[in-house]
């Protein structure tokens, strides 16, 4: 199984989190997942751990549709954070809009991060092949 | 022969004869001769006498065989002799008569000679004159003619006779002559014009139609005036002309001209010729209608200054002149103008040079297209592609808001089933199960939530009633007391009594709840919630003003968001990102909207138009 130190998953459906908890499970061997119920909760509480320790959680599962901060919002304030670590961000959406679609190039383009779209449901192969690091 | 006395007397009696009359015997020697004949032949009586007159007068040996016929076969003759002489040519008649004794013996000639020099002039003269008139009329195609009353007889000239396509030596009648005329106008008037003239001394001239010989039908100026003799009438003269041509040209001269004038007269443009000091002298139908005038001539002459005001006039002046100046036309410029009765026209202008034999401009043709009813109707196009464009838009998003919601629910429903089909733990199975329940029951919310949308933007044509804007207030103020109490809150309606507004009735119940219970919820902890409502009207539509003391929101980064379906911007457990959708959805189907102002910590204002032309 592979070793994945820390993993976070931002979204504002319990459900979706509790389903992505549970095929993390499966998939990965990781002490710490940790989750958001929207952007801004999200980017502070990954900010305020940089701060302290110099880490990064190593794969970010992040949703587009959340109230608040949306997930192109926290991926603004999240480029900005000072690392020559490479990130992997895994969005995931049930949008179909391909705004949202173009968005996610421009983005890629950005940033020295690995981004990736993925549209819901995912099932756990899927997980399993996208949790892994930058 | 006579004898020596008698031929004295006789030599005295002739000297004296007033006639200029000689005697010659028959070998032509001159015997006597009267002194008028010795002046008028330059002779000196003292030397003339006796000697031949052929040797005195030189004349020619025709005139020598002549006089010898008359000798011989005793018979008059007269003939005439022309001569040079130092003032000139002169003409002489002869009239000469064999000369006979008491015995009818031949014994010479008498002869008596007659100076006609003048008459022979005069006669030059007149054939000179006559040629002269004859080359005039050929070339005027002019004809003459005279009808001798007295006589009862019709001579036309040559020329007259060509144009009536008659024989040279034809001679009418005057009924034959007025029988050439074509039926109808033309004979009627020349019979009555004739008989005026012969009757009533009365001239005439008149452009009529004959038919000629030949059958040609043809156009004549025919001329007419009694002659008087006597202060009586004795004939009618006059002439009689072709102008076949010249009224044909004529005619088809007014034939183009009316064409001309018919095409820009009914032509659905404004047409005008100026001159060089941009006065109009030529204007067609739709220009004249178009400066409000019924009468050409109040138009014609008149420069931009008269026609127009004079910031109009000085702009107009100023494009003639450049047009003339550059000979470059303005082709379909698109030009707002404001006639004197204050109405403004958009046209498409053009504006071209008119040039003179020298290539200068003395003038321009302008042609104005009237398209203001087409801009409008762009406008209104313009207006409704909008509209479309925006709808189209709302109908892109909406789609996306329903596809992405129930997208969400049933990749949890699939998840979740993917889930259970593996799961051992019956505890864990029941745990889904519960959470299967909930995505189903979120489902169910969605749903109806959707199907609120729809109903609002599906029933657009709801009718609209007057409702008064105070009362609707007050009336959600009482729905919402215990809500309001429970958060301390304070409703300021500052609307006024009389304020009326055309709106959809559950609509506006339903948008003032929403307004006011979100101003409440999202009120600043540190002071009690205030929402004050009051209202304005501008021109179209009445503004209904909704501001509270809350927590506000930041505009910059959730403007966009701020009426969106499920999108909530406060940490709150009853967010649910609904109410301002649907609320928009509300009055935008009114064609109203509303507009946002807010301060993070001072408050939030919501202006509602509520528009009053629909």
């Amino acid at each position: 199984m592979k070793k994945i130190d820390s993993i976070c998953i931002i979204d504002d459906d319990p459900i979706t989190v509790f389903g992505m908890q549970k095929m993390l499970s499966l998939a990965v061997d990781c002490p710490q997942v940790e989750s958001f119920v929207n952007g801004k909760t999200a980017i502070e509480e990954i900010k305020k751990n940089f701060k302290n320790t110099g880490k990064l959680p190593e794969v970010i599962f992040l949703d587009l549709n959340m109230p608040i901060m949306d997930g192109w919002q926290f991926l603004d304030e999240f480029v900005k954070i000072p690392t020559s670590e490479k990130i992997r961000v895994n969005i995931i959406t049930s949008s179909i809009d391909r705004h949202d679609k173009e968005k996610w190039k421009l983005y890629q383009k950005k940033t020295h991060h690995v981004i990736d779209y993925n549209e819901k449901p995912l099932y756990k192969a899927e997980v399993a092949r996208i949790t892994k690091k930058a | 022969m006579p004898k020596g006395s008698e031929i004295a007397d006789h030599k005295y009696l002739i000297k004296q004869l007033p006639t200029a009359t000689a005697f010659v015997n028959t070998d032509f020697e001159l015997v006597y001769a009267s002194d008028k004949w010795l002046s008028q032949h330059n002779q000196n009586p003292c030397e003339a006498f006796g000697k031949r007159i052929d040797y005195l007068y030189h004349i020619n040996n025709q005139l020598v065989n002549t006089l010898g016929d008359c000798i011989i076969d005793k018979i008059d003759r007269t003939f005439e002799e022309c001569k040079y002489d130092p003032s000139g040519k002169k003409w002489f008649e002869w009239h000469c008569n064999p000369w006979l004794d008491s015995k009818e013996n031949v014994i010479g000639l008498i002869i008596r000679t007659e100076d006609v020099t003048q008459l022979k002039l005069s006669e030059i003269n007149l054939g000179r004159l006559r040629s002269k008139l004859d080359i005039i009329s050929e070339i005027g195609k002019i004809g003459s003619w005279e009808y001798d009353l007295i006589a009862d007889k019709v001579i036309w000239c040559g020329v007259t006779r060509k144009i009536h396509e008659v024989e040279n030596n034809f001679e009418p009648t005057l009924e034959q002559g007025v029988a050439f005329y074509k039926e109808g106008y033309s004979k009627n008037l020349i019979s009555m014009a004739v008989h005026d003239a012969l009757t009533k001394g009365k001239p005439y001239s008149e452009k009529l139609q004959i038919i000629t010989a030949k059958g040609n039908e043809i156009w004549v100026q025919a001329n007419g005036t009694p002659v008087y003799e006597d202060n009586r009438i004795v004939a009618l003269r006059g002439t009689f002309q072709d102008i076949n041509d010249k009224v044909k040209s004529e005619h088809k001269t007014k034939a183009n001209e009316t064409l001309l004038r018919t095409l820009i007269d009914n032509l659905p443009l404004n047409i005008y010729i100026k001159d060089k000091e941009s006065r109009k002298i030529l204007v067609n139908k739709a220009e004249c209608e178009y400066l409000g005038i019924s009468d050409v001539n109040e138009i014609l002459g008149k420069n931009n200054f008269e026609l127009y005001d004079k910031d109009i006039a000085e702009t107009l002046n100023r494009e003639d002149q450049q047009v003339m100046d550059t000979l470059v036309p303005i082709l379909n410029k698109e030009s707002r103008i404001r006639n004197k009765n204050g109405e403004t026209t958009t046209f498409l202008i053009s504006k071209i040079p008119l040039k003179d034999e020298f290539g200068k401009a003395n003038g321009i043709v302008g042609i104005s297209h009237d398209i203001t009813k087409l801009k409008q109707n762009e406008a209104k196009l313009r207006d409704l592609v909008n509209v479309a464009s925006l709808q189209n838009k709302k109908l892109i998003n909406f789609a996306h808001i329903v596809s992405h919601n129930l997208r969400s629910h049933t990749a949890n429903f699939s998840m979740l089933l993917e889930f259970l089909v593996d799961e051992k733990d019956e505890k864990e199975k029941q745990n889904i199960m519960g959470m299967l329940t909930n995505a189903s029951n979120n489902l169910m919310e969605t749903l109806e939530n959707l199907n609120e949308v729809v109903a609002i933007n599906t029933n657009i044509g709801l009718e609209k009633k007057p409702i008064a804007l105070y009362d609707k207030i007050q009336v959600v103020e009482q729905n919402l007391t215990a809500f309001l109490k429970s958060h301390n809150a304070t409703i300021i309606n500052d609307v006024p009594i009389d304020a009326i507004i055309q709106v959809v009735p559950p609509y506006i119940e339903s948008i003032l709840m929403n307004f006011i219970t979100n101003a409440v919820k999202y009120s600043d902890p540190k002071r009690p919630p205030l929402v004050k409502l009051s209202c304005r009207k501008t021109s179209g539509s009445t503004i209904l003003s909704i501001e509270d003391n809350g927590l506000g929101i930041d505009l910059k980064k959730y403007g966009d968001k701020l009426f969106g379906m499920y999108k909530t911007f406060h940490n709150h457990k009853d967010s649910r990102g609904i109410g301002l959708y649907i609320t928009k959805n509300q009055i935008e189907s009114m064609n109203g909207r509303v507009v946002v102002c807010s301060e993070v910590g001072t408050g939030t204002t919501f202006n509602i138009y509520f528009n009053e032309e629909d």
